[in-house]
């Protein structure tokens, strides 16, 4: 199983996996410093090192999350509607308890931030409460309900943001800005998000390593019926990691409303959730449950922001419409090769029969295409013919170990 | 049963195995080992857990591939690459571990990949309910073939299992242990459908720890041992101990605890426990039973699959919907548990029948799932302490004698019984008064069975109350003080040690 080997094979301070993916994450960099044309970590360091700290970052602290959900045997979909929801409650909130200043470009004082924040996490922490709810009373199953929440919450955020903004304001509006300078700081001082990050990785960390609550976690994702027969509550478990979830996506939130300046509940964070659960699964989530490391998920997270930076760096133009084939393409491959070891003793084959026929032309398709539309259409040719010939030698080298393996 | 002591001519050979060697990470499962079934036979294959048994049949059957050696079948060399291969010469098996899927029907699962058709190409599923229907009443099974398979209880799950290797009509069927969660009765009628296979002229391989089972059936016996062939014998040329003294490579003590145990104050009274069971003709799980446990004795709770001996003990524990009338009563005390934690905390553990499902988390480790119930001794200062835990857990792990490579091992990576003690040293830690053990020694080898019986008695001589159900008899009479017998939900007879048989036992459970 490769549960129990994951568990088996902790090493000096990071698992096995876990370096693999720390040597990853230092290759990617290495080869983006080298493809770059611009050499832009040459000799812009500190502003790339800052803007991959943003998004690291932001990321990371709803991954976390994400994580705990996860590692609980769940999942939570819901994290971009609730980033949205956090953050148009936030900037509601504060509308109503300042609408002058927040309309005048004013500051709106500490007491009222810190209202709008409070407000956020409440917020968070209610709808953490309502998917449990869903999940353990009602009974649905962990990906209805939050699928339900994924859209009926930045459904209910957009409302939100359109009813506050239509009482007190002179007209209405679909998003509200803030311009208040703590929330500018914020914006200027990478450092913050990073820390309340690294707080929050500590944190989890401890909690799931080093508490009753944490092992009752594991425990709850690894079996959910023999957890609830050892006499955990398993309902209460369920509703912490829920809680976690949510809130860690309305702290995160918070810093989408300060790095744009408004609460933009109809596009802000839109699909982010499933980065969320991508850097998760990077960094050795089970999605069965029951498995997953917080180091595992940090590294996972930088990874993937990491790898989108690189790509973005060498397209340049254009190259937010790759983010989603990216990061799909870095969970294959990190799953993939967090498989290999098996791949090679068990004699499994990656392209077996009529299957393993088919994905080839497939994937030299793809391959082809990208790299048509990103360099020049011929060079999209040869790399596709070089995919193809590739794999049609990786098919015949499977067949000839399969048929060397088995016994004369 | 005659067996020619003389090597048979190819033609009255089944299987040939010669230089069978299977290597997995880290260990050789099997090496170097040489076997011959000839046709017609029953050749049972003994040994202990881990000794290579399972591999062995996977490879007949397809699941593995051997790193070296040969396999004939009917004197045609064969080399698998999955099991349709093996079905398509001929070779059905059933496997351990049940393999259905749950929320398709009985007669689904049966034909599952292998789905009759209409000539229109539909599915054709009254022929295959038909076929079902007609397989499972050759099983004395009385299931309805369009059951959704996920409601059946694990002993007509596995009846399911069997009339899905009896549908094949295979030459030689395998049988991985397919008793073992059979009660009496049911191996009973697996065994008449033995029979007339036999008659038939099927050969069967057939992988058990019951030796009583195996003497009863087998014409010969092969023993494993840590992956090697040990020997092949007649039946009739050797004796249940001196088989097992080649499984685990000394003799064994036959256990007797018949010394008597000091019996104590009461200290659970069940009285008129009934649990409804809504939606079902019968409309009770359990009627009307009545029962006493005292400190220092255990009391054993026979009855066939579907009895309601599970139910029982899992509306002790508070396992089952609040809905049962009736008393129970610890230490005097009325007591009402809604969840199992409340059992706990009043002195109840409980040990599920179906250790993998139930009682394992496969992601913790081997100190992690004894801790399990008792963590907050470990803790200081609101953290876990990894030594107060492995200080925690290195008394139970020594009580129970689990042999582990240490307390950070994978759980995964135990034997059955070392798994099974480990989850009884979890419940032990809770420093239970009753002990609740539902079928504790199920799928574990001989040498683990004695190891848990000893540790069962002693635990009792401690003072403990056990309340004990075991699909095998004779641990129940081995073990117990005394019996209860339930037959479909009621309590139908209580017999104390001296008077507790099989046969009485088996005639209050059927009800005749």
């Amino acid at each position: 199983m490769a549960a129990s080997d994951s568990t088996s094979s902790g090493g000096w301070l990071l698992r096995r996996s876990e370096w693999a993916l720390l040597a990853a994450i230092l290759v990617a960099v290495v080869l983006t410093a080298l493809v770059d044309a611009n050499h832009s970590y040459w000799f812009q360091p500190l502003t790339s090192l800052r803007d991959i700290a943003r998004s690291t970052a932001m990321l990371g602290i709803f991954a976390l999350g994400a994580s705990v959900v996860i590692i609980a045997g769940g999942i939570d979909l819901s994290a971009g509607s609730m980033i949205a929801l956090s953050a148009t409650v936030c900037a509601a909130t504060m509308l109503a308890l300042a609408p002058a200043e927040m309309v005048g470009f004013k500051p709106v004082g500490g007491a009222v931030v810190a209202a709008g924040c409070l407000a956020s996490l409440l917020a968070g922490f209610l709808v953490g409460t309502l998917h449990t709810w869903l999940i353990t009373a009602v009974r649905l199953p962990p990906f209805i309900a939050t699928l339900a929440t994924l859209v009926g919450l930045r459904s209910l955020a957009r409302a939100l943001a359109t009813s506050t903004t239509a009482a007190l304001l002179p007209t209405k509006n679909s998003q509200i800005n803030v311009y208040d300078p703590m929330f500018k700081f914020v914006r200027d001082n990478v450092w913050i998000p990073v820390a309340v990050c690294g707080l929050l990785a500590f944190v989890t960390w401890l909690l799931l390593t080093r508490t009753v609550l944490g092992r009752h976690v594991h425990a709850l994702g690894g079996n959910e019926q023999a957890a609830r027969l050892a006499g955990i509550r398993t309902e209460n478990v369920k509703w912490f990691a829920y809680c976690y979830g949510a809130m860690t996506a309305a702290l995160a939130g918070l810093f989408y409303v300060a790095n744009e300046s408004v609460a933009a509940p109809a596009i802000q964070a839109r699909g982010h959730e499933l980065n969320a659960i991508a850097a998760a699964v990077v960094g050795g989530c089970s999605l069965s449950g029951g498995v997953g490391t917080v180091p595992g998920t940090v590294l996972g997270t930088v990874f993937l922001r990491v790898v989108i930076d690189a790509v973005s760096k060498v397209i340049k133009t254009e190259a937010e419409i790759y983010e989603g084939l990216i990061v799909g393409v870095v969970v294959v491959l990190a799953v993939t090769f967090s498989q290999v070891g098996q791949l090679a003793k068990g004699g499994r084959r990656l392209f077996p029969g009529l299957l393993g026929l088919c994905a080839i032309p497939t994937l030299a398709l793809l391959v082809g295409g990208v790299v048509a539309m990103t360099a020049a259409p011929r060079a999209g040719i040869t790399a596709g013919l070089a995919a193809l010939a590739l794999l049609v030698a990786l098919r015949f080298w499977e067949g000839r170990q399969a048929a060397a393996a088995r016994p004369a | 049963m005659t067996a020619a002591p003389a090597e048979p001519a190819s033609a009255e050979r089944a299987i040939l195995m010669r230089g069978i060697t299977k290597r997995f990470p880290g260990v050789v499962a099997l090496d170097d080992v040489s076997l011959e079934v000839r046709k017609g036979e029953l050749h049972a294959i003994c040994g202990e857990n881990g000794a290579g048994k399972s591999t062995l049949m996977k490879i007949l059957s397809g699941v593995y591939r051997p790193d070296a050696g040969v396999l004939e079948i009917h004197g045609r060399p064969a080399d698998f690459g999955g099991t349709r291969d093996a079905e398509r010469a001929g070779v059905a098996i059933i496997h351990q571990e049940l393999n259905l899927v749950e929320d398709l029907s009985v007669a689904a699962n049966v034909f599952l990949g292998r789905e009759r058709r209409t000539p229109l190409g539909l599915v054709d599923d009254r022929a295959m309910e038909a076929e079902t229907a007609r397989l499972l009443e050759t099983l004395e099974c009385r299931v309805g073939p369009r059951t959704r398979a996920g409601s059946l209880r694990v002993g007509d799950q596995q009846l399911v299992e069997i009339a899905k290797a009896l549908s094949l009509d295979a030459s030689i069927l395998v049988m991985d242990e397919p008793t073992s969660a059979l009660t009496e009765a049911e191996s009973a009628r697996l065994e008449r459908t033995i029979n007339r296979l036999r008659e038939r002229g099927t050969t069967i391989l057939s992988i058990s720890h019951k030796m009583e089972e195996v003497f009863r059936l087998a014409d010969r016996i092969t023993v494993l041992r840590d992956g090697r062939h040990v020997r092949t014998v007649d039946r009739a040329a050797t004796a249940p101990k001196e088989i097992t003294g080649w499984m685990v490579g000394r003799e064994i003590a036959e256990h007797s605890f018949h010394e008597p145990r000091p019996r104590g104050e009461p200290l659970l009274e069940v009285r008129h426990l009934t649990l409804p069971w809504p939606g079902h003709p019968r409309g009770y799980r359990l009627s009307d039973v009545s029962l006493d446990l005292h400190a220092g004795e255990i009391v054993g709770v026979a009855g066939l699959m579907g009895a309601g001996r599970t139910e029982l003990l899992e509306t002790i524990f508070g396992v089952s919907p609040p809905t049962w009338t009736g008393e129970i009563r610890l230490a005097g005390r009325g007591v009402r548990f809604e969840h199992p934690r409340e059992a706990c905390a009043a002195g109840v553990a409980m040990v599920t029948e179906d250790r993998k499902r139930l009682g394992l988390f496969p992601d913790l480790d081997v100190a992690g799932n004894v801790s399990l119930c008792s963590l907050r001794e470990a803790v200081t200062g609101g953290f876990l302490s990894r030594s107060r835990e492995e200080a925690l857990v290195a008394g139970p792990l020594r009580d129970t004698g689990v042999k582990t490579p240490g307390p950070h091992a994978s759980i995964m990576g135990l034997s059955g019984g070392n798994q099974q003690k480990c989850i009884i040293g979890r419940w032990l830690l809770t420093r239970p008064r009753i002990l609740l053990l539902d079928d504790p020694t199920r799928g574990i080898d001989v040498g683990a069975k004695a190891e848990l019986y000893g540790l069962i008695d002693r635990l009792c001589r401690q003072g403990m109350g056990v309340l004990l159900t075991s699909s095998e008899l004779p641990e129940l009479l081995t073990l117990s003080d005394r019996i209860v017998v339930l037959a479909e939900g009621r309590l139908t007879a209580e017999f104390p040690r001296g008077r507790a048989t099989e046969h009485r036992i088996l005639e209050a459970a059927t009800g005749s």
